[in-house]
């Protein structure tokens, strides 16, 4: 039995990245919105309102 | 008025709109020609490799016709504003989806017929032994995938790239659908007998019997606000 | 102040769970030491499987109630379990080569979390592509419902489906006597991932708050 420690170290390795980059970009978006005074954030704009 | 009747007239509605204007059916007949074309252009003109793909293709078929005619169910609504006149109609909301389905599974067969009747033609397959059951699977297919169908297009008509939304949504959901319906065709058309599908056809039935319960429990709240 | 506590609760149980998965329990008698990758693949899908049940606690309580709360925590839920899903199957993926020398066969657990993933993409999908706030919780709602129910008939007709073409011997059963070691390293890394989805959670939930204020 092979060791295959490289598919080991693939899956970890790539959980850890998706993870953690996630965790980062909550991180920024949660700074992005304290940071500013909440007037100041920008309204998302409504091309078409249901009418 | 009665709940029946409510969903009657919307299915009049759409009918007599579509009989004027043929818009839908037209265009859509159209495409199923072109389909037939391209499948053919796409597999070459080996006959076996045609025959042992022809369920599939089939079910390709009527999903991208389905696609292209069930995501505009809603549209005549909205494009002359008459969004707000569904959503005031009195009484239960859920009369407006039977009817919309109704008239969703009408132009559902009848596209159906002809693009069945074209392969028939075109891949000289013997459709006609099989008919009474190819029926029944097609009916129960085609009311998962117009259930589902209707729902989804009441809420995408109301979005940003519905065009887009709408198939993506849909599609996923539909995956029991189209691997229940191709099997079973695929075995009819081998000739084997309605009993060997009886699993497929419990399940599409089932699958109809919740996508219609939750289409009826969940339109108001798409309908409404 | 929860959400951090949480937070390093979750670093401190991944961490926990590494030392349990690569310290303390023994290389796996068939597989050897690539069914390490279970550790993370299991708790991974389970994690995602308590989120898709959140997205239809959450999805029938808004329709129920219309507070917004119930949309953001059906929402997050569905963003995570996205997450969780996407770890799993390429983990999993990884996990397949060495074992059965593919990275992707049509298995029916296989294939019925593919269409898992996708149906949730396709609900991530609609909420980025209504504006109105209230009705995109609405139509969410509906779909998430819709979603979960039709699990079980994805189930079903993958597996015959699969049935039809060759048995699924692909993933037979685990060596059904499993060392004691593996499974309390099992459960250590479930821990870690269900807090760790507790604290992914709870940051989100309160990013689509303040979003929404």
């Amino acid at each position: 039995m092979p060791a295959n420690w490289g598919y080991v170290i693939a899956a970890y390795g790539i959980a850890a990245v998706a993870l953690f980059g996630y965790w980062r970009h909550l991180a920024r978006r949660a700074r992005a919105l304290t940071a500013r005074p909440r007037a100041a954030v920008p309204q998302r704009t409504t091309p078409r309102t249901t009418s | 008025m009665t709940y029946a009747r409510r969903a009657w007239i919307v299915l009049q509605k759409d009918l007599l709109i579509e009989r004027r204007s043929k818009e839908q059916t037209n265009a859509l007949l159209f495409f199923c020609l072109l389909l037939l074309f391209l499948f053919q252009f796409a597999l070459g003109p080996d006959r076996e490799r045609l025959t042992a793909a022809l369920p599939g293709l089939l079910w390709l078929g009527f999903i991208l016709a389905g696609l292209l005619g069930l995501g505009r169910s809603f549209l005549a609504e909205r494009e002359n504003d008459c969004w707000e006149g569904l959503r005031l109609t009195p009484g239960d909301k859920s009369a407006i989806y039977l009817g919309k389905l109704a008239g969703n599974c009408v132009l559902m067969a009848a596209v159906e017929v002809v693009l069945v009747v074209l392969f028939g033609v075109f891949y000289d397959v013997d459709l006609w032994t099989p008919a009474a059951p190819l029926a029944l699977v097609l009916a129960l297919g085609t009311l998962g995938l117009a259930s589902v169908g209707t729902l989804f297009a009441a809420m995408t008509s109301q979005a940003r790239a519905r065009e887009l939304l709408f198939p993506v949504l849909l599609l996923p959901v539909q995956v029991p659908v189209l691997l229940a319906t191709v099997s079973a065709t695929q075995a009819l058309l081998l000739g084997q007998p309605l009993a060997d599908v009886a699993h497929w056809l419990k399940l599409l039935a089932g699958a109809d019997c919740v996508y219609v319960t939750i289409g009826v429990l969940t339109f108001e709240f798409v309908l409404e606000g | 102040m929860i959400t951090r506590v949480l937070g390093w609760l979750a670093a401190l149980g991944l961490l926990a769970g590494l030392a349990a998965g690569f310290g303390y329990a023994p290389p796996e008698a068939v597989q050897g030491n690539v069914q390490r990758i279970m550790y993370l693949h299991v708790p991974s899908i389970l994690t995602a499987y308590l989120a898709f049940g959140l997205v239809l606690i959450g999805s029938i309580a808004y329709l129920a109630t219309r507070r917004p709360r119930w949309d953001r925590l059906a929402s997050a839920s569905a963003e995570l379990g996205v997450l969780f899903t996407a770890v799993t199957i390429v983990s999993g993926s990884i996990w397949g080569k060495p074992t059965w020398g593919t990275w992707w066969t049509w298995d029916a657990r296989l294939t019925s979390t593919a269409i898992l993933l996708l149906v949730y993409v396709g609900y991530l999908m609609l909420r980025g592509l209504v504006d109105d706030r209230e009705a995109r919780g609405r139509y969410a709602a509906v779909v998430g419902i819709l979603a979960t129910v039709n699990i079980p008939i994805v189930h079903f007709s993958v597996k015959w489906w699969r049935a039809l073409h060759q048995p699924s011997t692909i993933l037979g059963p685990e060596p059904s006597p499993i060392d004691p070691a593996i499974g309390l390293a099992l459960f250590v890394n479930w821990l870690a991932f269900t807090l760790l989805f507790a604290y992914f959670l709870s940051r989100r939930i309160e990013i689509a708050r303040l979003e929404e204020s």
